[in-house]
């Protein structure tokens, strides 16, 4: 993981009353999240795992759509080489804003297993990451779960504004 | 405050250079249908290829660089990682090479063990070809059935071996584990299942006319591009060529057992996709002679040979020596002797084997993978010319390439 | 005072535990004569090309030659003898030792079922010829081999780094690069992305398997019952469920009691 200053004690750290519209944006928000399919290595392979018949992604509203223009999560799983950083970077910028990143695996997470030249040391170093799930690979329920507290997170921001950067990356 | 990072936007995937219009487009490495990180550049005229470039080496994690840092046995996990669909066979490949170099014997039970590991693999490894492959040609229900097909086997694997992706259950002498009871029944119980299920998936596939328009003549790999590009596995055995290692080379228990190998003589995708079936049902009849020799066979599990290999659990935990040398092989690893291994093995996707080139050190000298899936992605170079922009996705699929494998 | 020398000719790691009288065991080799069809491809060899040294290990046919017959040799190997795949090519990092690459060919024989490997010995700025017009194979793998080591390759029709981005500096597989990689290669997605100037806000890279912060206990302590920063954490009692408590508007709740556990796996 990244060296970030993260500031903790920002807005007081308690939840922000919300209106009515706010929480019906994002109700509706919550429970249509339209995936990135991002499967970069094993990660990948669960991650259609859980999207396939036994664990199925389709009943919280999740599609995988392939272009990032028209997703809203990104979910980053398997191994992120430097070759690749720059490629993440674009596509991040391209999805339009509300986004939100899981990173899934310890590879993602920070590097994992693959200490090496060519290995980054975590998604965080260049994109901001919301959820980080352990494990090598995750279980699809894992993913399940990661997705449900994303939908918790949804349901407890403030809709109108943009989206606060939650670091510099 | 989002910092502004240096990246323009470019426009080059696009271009019409030259008079002759033809468009040069890029099959980025995020893609859907590229099977991980496969990165195109194609010269298309109208919508027919006439030049591709594979760009690959974005999922490079140095894995050769890590055996050259790590024990023999510390090495093992990592090579879990590279075909990532049926990990044993990459820990299989990796355990045959080291104890040839040490000239172990592995007892029986653990030998039959680690084929019936092997053959669920390329079971759960076929299955999830044809799960791909269907979906990227457009047969999107054949992705789901394939996949629940594969929940079973993977529930299987993980009674065993406690993973269900990344197992490290074949050890450098054997296997660490035994089978829990009721396990065979099991696997008796999925292997009268699967042939029914399978006929499902050829009675929705096989004589489907959109099926046959996609797959026919598309990608037909010759006898002489097979042998130049140095194809194994399907890719091989599609173009006509009958070599499989498991006859040929044998290993483990494949020369007593009784099995076929279809060759298909077209070349083609369809071709190989009827390779595929019929080798899921011979990996079926396989498992079936396999699991009545499990009960012949003694309890030993791991090989017995001091020097390299830990003694076995109830061993270490009670006699004095036997802790004192596994601490030893744990903390400073084993030193095999001096010289080079190069033991081929045949993996679902082709020939798999690594050169271990020892100094009798703890570390390896050299270790070289070589990845059956890394020469496939080179012949693409070769196959997609003269095939349209839809056929380049079914070509992808039907040479099975698995990029954790390709980049290493 | 000075600082400790530390030989950069081989920073892989090594062990720690040296025995100065160990000798290692050898894996055993065979003379060729020992199985006919490897006599036989060493005979025809010995007349057509200088062999330096042949033996059996391990099933293989092992041959050394000089660089500059390779293509000669593996062309005869196809044509002649039947050795007509070339299934894997690589080099082997002896810079330390003598200064040379080792590389080495592995040709299958379809009909017959044999394996022979065939090395040779090149210099760190010799060039070896490509032997992609006859196996296509080493177009990929000649470019590994120069990504990987450096290693110059003639006549081949696309040199360019296959596996490391085009602009990497250095050739990670020699033993003089570390498996961290250097200071380009650590700090590389920070200066393609963001810039030289993101190197401080980013921070280096935290390569250390065993760090521990010092936040991670009071940050990690409460994991599973988390409970809303700045409130009193005896009183709160957090239910890790998958939506709140309320539930959400037409989704169905799900509760625990309701749940069964199926235990047949084979219903």
């Amino acid at each position: 993981m990244a060296q970030h200053k993260v500031n903790f004690s920002e807005n007081g750290g308690l939840p922000v009353a919300l209106t009515t519209v706010d929480k019906l944006v994002n109700w509706g928000r919550s429970n249509s999240l339209w995936a990135l399919t991002y499967g970069l290595a094993c990660c990948g392979i669960e991650m259609m795992a859980t999207g396939a018949s036994r664990y199925d992604f389709d009943r919280f509203g999740t599609i995988f759509r392939a272009s990032p223009r028209q997703a809203e999560v990104m979910v980053v799983a398997g191994t992120l080489t430097k070759k690749h950083a720059e490629f993440i970077r674009r596509l991040y910028d391209q999805m339009a804003e509300p986004k939100w990143v899981i990173s899934m695996g310890s590879c993602a997470n920070t590097g994992g297993m693959f200490n090496t030249y060519a290995t980054v040391q975590g998604a965080d170093r260049v994109i901001p990451v919301d959820l980080y799930l352990p494990g090598c690979a995750p279980r699809p329920e894992t993913l399940q779960y990661a997705l449900m507290m994303l939908q918790k997170k949804i349901r407890s921001e403030k809709a109108g504004k943009a989206q606060r950067p939650k670091r510099l990356v | 405050m989002q910092h502004t990072n240096r990246l323009e936007p470019f426009f080059e995937n696009l271009e019409f250079e030259r008079d002759d219009n033809h468009m040069i487009i890029n099959f980025g490495p995020q893609h859907p249908s590229s099977h991980g990180q496969l990165r195109l550049i194609m010269e298309l005229d109208g919508e027919e290829v006439v030049k591709a470039v594979p760009d690959i080496g974005y999922l490079h994690r140095g894995m050769e660089k890590m055996g050259e840092n790590m024990i023999y046995n510390e090495f093992l996990p990592t090579t879990d990682r590279m075909d990532y669909i049926a990990s044993s066979s990459n820990n299989y490949a990796f355990a045959l090479s080291v104890e040839k170099l040490l000239d172990i014997e592995v007892p029986r039970r653990a030998q039959v063990i680690r084929t019936i590991m092997l053959e669920l693999n390329r079971l759960a490894s076929h299955l999830f070809w044809l799960a791909t492959h269907a979906l990227d040609v457009g047969a999107m229900s054949v992705f789901l059935y394939c996949f629940r097909e594969r929940e079973y086997i993977l529930d299987l694997i993980e009674d065993y071996c406690g993973a269900r992706l990344t197992h490290s259950a074949i050890r450098i002498g054997g296997v660490p584990l035994d089978i829990p009871d009721g396990w065979m029944g099991s696997l008796l119980k999925l292997m009268k299942k699967l042939p029914t299920d399978i006929a499902d998936y050829e009675g929705l596939l096989d004589q489907n006319r959109i099926w046959k328009m996609r797959l026919e003549d598309v990608g037909v790999v010759s006898k002489e591009m097979a042998r130049s590009w140095g194809t194994s596995g399907i890719m091989l055995r599609g173009s006509g060529i009958q070599y499989d290692i498991r006859k040929e080379e044998p290993y483990e228990l494949y020369d007593e057992l009784d099995f076929d190998i279809p060759v298909s003589e077209t070349g083609d995708s369809y071709g190989r996709y009827k390779l595929y079936m019929e080798e899921m049902r011979q990996s079926i009849r396989i498992i079936e002679q396999l699991v009545p020799m499990y009960d012949e066979t003694d309890r030993a599990l791991m090989a017995d040979a001091p020097q390299y290999i830990s003694a076995p659990k109830e061993q270490i935990m009670t006699q004095n020596y036997s802790l004192m040398q596994h601490f030893v092989l744990v903390t400073q690893g084993m030193r095999p002797p001096v010289g080079e291994a190069y033991v081929p093995t045949e993996s679902p996707k082709g020939e798999l084997a690594f050169y271990l080139n020892s100094q009798g050190e703890p570390y390896p000298y050299r270790m070289k993978i070589r990845a059956p899936s890394f020469f496939h992605t080179g012949i693409l170079q070769d196959l997609l010319p003269g095939h349209y922009l839809a056929d380049v996705v079914t070509i992808i699929g039907t040479t099975n390439i698995v990029f954790g494998e390709v980049d290493r | 005072m000075m600082r400790e020398y530390k030989n950069k000719e081989n920073v892989q790691k090594k062990s720690y535990y040296t025995d100065r009288y160990w000798v290692a065991p050898r894996v055993p080799t065979f003379d060729p004569a020992t199985d006919e069809e490897f006599n036989s491809v060493v005979a025809s060899l010995k007349g057509k090309f200088s062999i330096n040294e042949a033996y059996i290990q391990l099933k293989h046919l092992v041959i050394y030659i000089n660089p500059e017959d390779n293509k000669a040799v593996l062309q005869y190997l196809h044509e002649e003898l039947g050795y007509g795949r070339l299934m894997e090519m690589s080099a082997i990092d002896w810079l330390a030792k003598s200064g040379e690459f080792e590389i080495f060919y592995e040709m299958l024989n379809v009909d017959k079922a044999k394996r022979i490997r065939v090395k040779c010995y090149i210099k760190e700025d010799q060039a070896i010829e490509s032997v992609q017009d006859i196996f296509r194979l080493a177009n990929f793998a000649e470019r590994e081999m120069f990504d990987m080591f450096g290693v110059k390759v003639n006549n081949h029709p696309f040199m360019k780094r296959i596996l490391m981005p085009d602009d990497w500096q250095g050739y990670p597989l020699r033993k003089t690069y570390p498996l961290q990689g250097d200071e380009a290669a650590s700090w590389y997605e920070v200066d393609k992305i963001f810039g030289k100037e993101a190197r401080d806000i980013i921070g280096p890279e935290i390569r250390d398997s065993a760090m521990i912060d010092r936040y991670d206990s009071e940050r990690f302590a409460r994991l599973g019952h988390e409970v809303a920063f700045g409130s009193d954490v005896s009183e709160v009692k957090t239910d890790q469920g998958y939506q709140e408590d309320g539930g959400v508007f037409l989704v169905r709740k799900l509760h625990k009691d309701d749940t069964k556990t199926i235990t047949d796996r084979d219903r």
